[in-house]
């Protein structure tokens, strides 16, 4: 228990440092900018209660507003996400069912596994976040295009991630 | 109450979201743009010095650009220095009142945190109230228009950035002195646009547009960008774009400039409203 702790602890605070030293500087072009801090709320245990995953993605969405100046913004998305992910883990749920007591990792349930999972809820914080960010349906489409620009490269980078801590 | 404990207990991750949500959606909603900045400025004194830390390396690593528009900007003064110095001997004008001429001042600091990629973009600049800087003064980049001062603290100050659709500035076309509106619609940094120019104005691909000195926070004549398209908006109006001048991406140096006579102009104008 305090082992697993101390572990998310640590890959939180690496993703929030890798997030806004890396990541946020990023800007590419306008259109993409990759938030790669949401794969703490892809990588908590499979079992973990409902409410204590959506107190941490409250959690992690305000440090994330605090770190971009953008108030709610990044915390209604995270929750959303940290809302939705039951819900999505049933719908790419492998064959043979969980695991008890796992994590969702990628060398446990696979690469096809992981990257459908992976891209769904990138997908969902993504859609949910510029959105908000713009606030009007005005330009959907150009927002539509940041949104699939964004998860690609969020997707990427997640996998990337997740394959180095395979490597480990 | 058995059946609401109940109820309570099947829904709870439902209501633990809404609530949550709430909570959010009531950050967003109370954002506008002052009490915005304000917010962001308050918690930037958390976040500023994780921020001076990246910027120092940035900056590091841009050392050879810097340069080379330091020395553009050093030649170009020199020349101005130049031209003052000869025309001022040739004036019967014993007293050197700098007060008496001299309208705007200059501040230079530096951009410690930048973003082009949002709706609403804003920057921090490394200097603040006990450097003499205030809100509405405004921002310019090597002689282009980068954006204006909302928010200050002690040693930092929070700029709206051109790059932000509340950010709003009478501009004008150099060749004609036509002047309109121009702000960002969000799209690209590169570009903004221009309104309110009628149509019998004859608008040319490459025309300079500058600011017009009307709002009493930018001087006359700093240049913003150039015509890069234009097309009929509306029923009289031009819809111009505008490519602009500095490259809000790259922007690291930065000249603040208060207006001394600001409160003597606003005060004025405020008689006649």
């Amino acid at each position: 228990m305090i082992n697993s702790i101390f572990r998310f602890g640590l890959i939180f605070i690496l993703l929030i440092l890798l997030q806004v030293l890396l990541f946020n500087n990023i800007q590419f072009s306008g259109y993409v900018n990759p938030y790669v801090y949401i794969m703490f709320i892809l990588l908590l245990p499979i079992e973990i209660p409902s409410w204590l995953l959506l107190l941490l993605a409250f959690g992690t969405g305000l440090i994330m507003d605090f770190f971009s100046g953008s108030p709610g913004m990044h915390t209604s998305a995270t929750v959303l996400a940290g809302f939705v992910r039951p819900n999505v883990l049933r719908i790419v749920s492998p064959k043979d069912g969980y695991e008890s007591g796992s994590d969702p990792s990628m060398f446990i349930y696979g690469f096809r596994w992981f990257f459908l999972y992976t891209l769904l809820m990138v997908l969902i914080h993504h859609t949910a976040l510029f959105y908000l960010e713009v606030f009007r349906f005005a330009d959907f489409f150009r927002t539509m295009l940041r949104v699939i620009l964004s998860t690609i490269f969020t997707v990427t980078f997640i996998l990337l991630i997740e394959f180095y801590r395979r490597g480990k | 109450m058995r059946n609401l404990l109940n109820f309570l207990a099947r829904y709870n991750s439902l209501i633990i979201f809404l609530f949550l949500e709430g909570i959010a959606f009531y950050l967003i909603s109370t954002r506008n743009n002052y009490q915005n900045s304000r917010l962001v400025n308050s918690v930037r004194g958390v976040t500023s010095g994780i921020e001076k830390k990246i910027n120092n390396t940035k900056s590091y690593l841009s050392l050879r650009k810097v340069n080379e528009t330091l020395a553009e900007e050093n030649v170009a003064l020199k020349n101005r220095i130049a031209k003052f110095t000869k025309t001022e001997s040739s004036l019967f004008f014993s007293v050197n009142d700098s007060i008496y001429k001299q309208q705007y001042f200059h501040t230079s600091a530096e951009v410690i945190k930048n973003s082009v990629n949002k709706q609403r973009n804003f920057f921090t600049i490394n200097k603040g109230e006990s450097q003499g800087i205030k809100v509405d003064m405004a921002v310019i980049s090597s002689n282009s228009v980068a954006g204006v001062i909302v928010g200050c603290s002690k040693n930092f100050s929070v700029a709206m950035s051109l790059l932000n659709p509340d950010f709003k500035l009478s501009a004008r076309i150099k060749s004609n002195g036509y002047f309109g509106s121009l702000s960002w619609d969000g799209k690209d940094y590169r570009y903004a646009i221009l309104s309110e120019i009628p149509q019998h104005v004859i608008v040319t691909v490459g025309d300079t547009i500058e600011t017009t000195g009307y709002s009493a926070i930018f001087p006359e004549g700093e240049i913003i960008g150039t015509v890069s398209d234009y097309e009929i908006y509306g029923g009289d109006f031009y819809k111009i774009k505008i490519l602009l001048a500095t490259d809000l991406k790259k922007l690291h140096f930065v000249d603040v400039v208060g207006n001394m006579k600001k409160t003597e102009e606003t005060e004025l104008e405020k008689l006649y409203k």
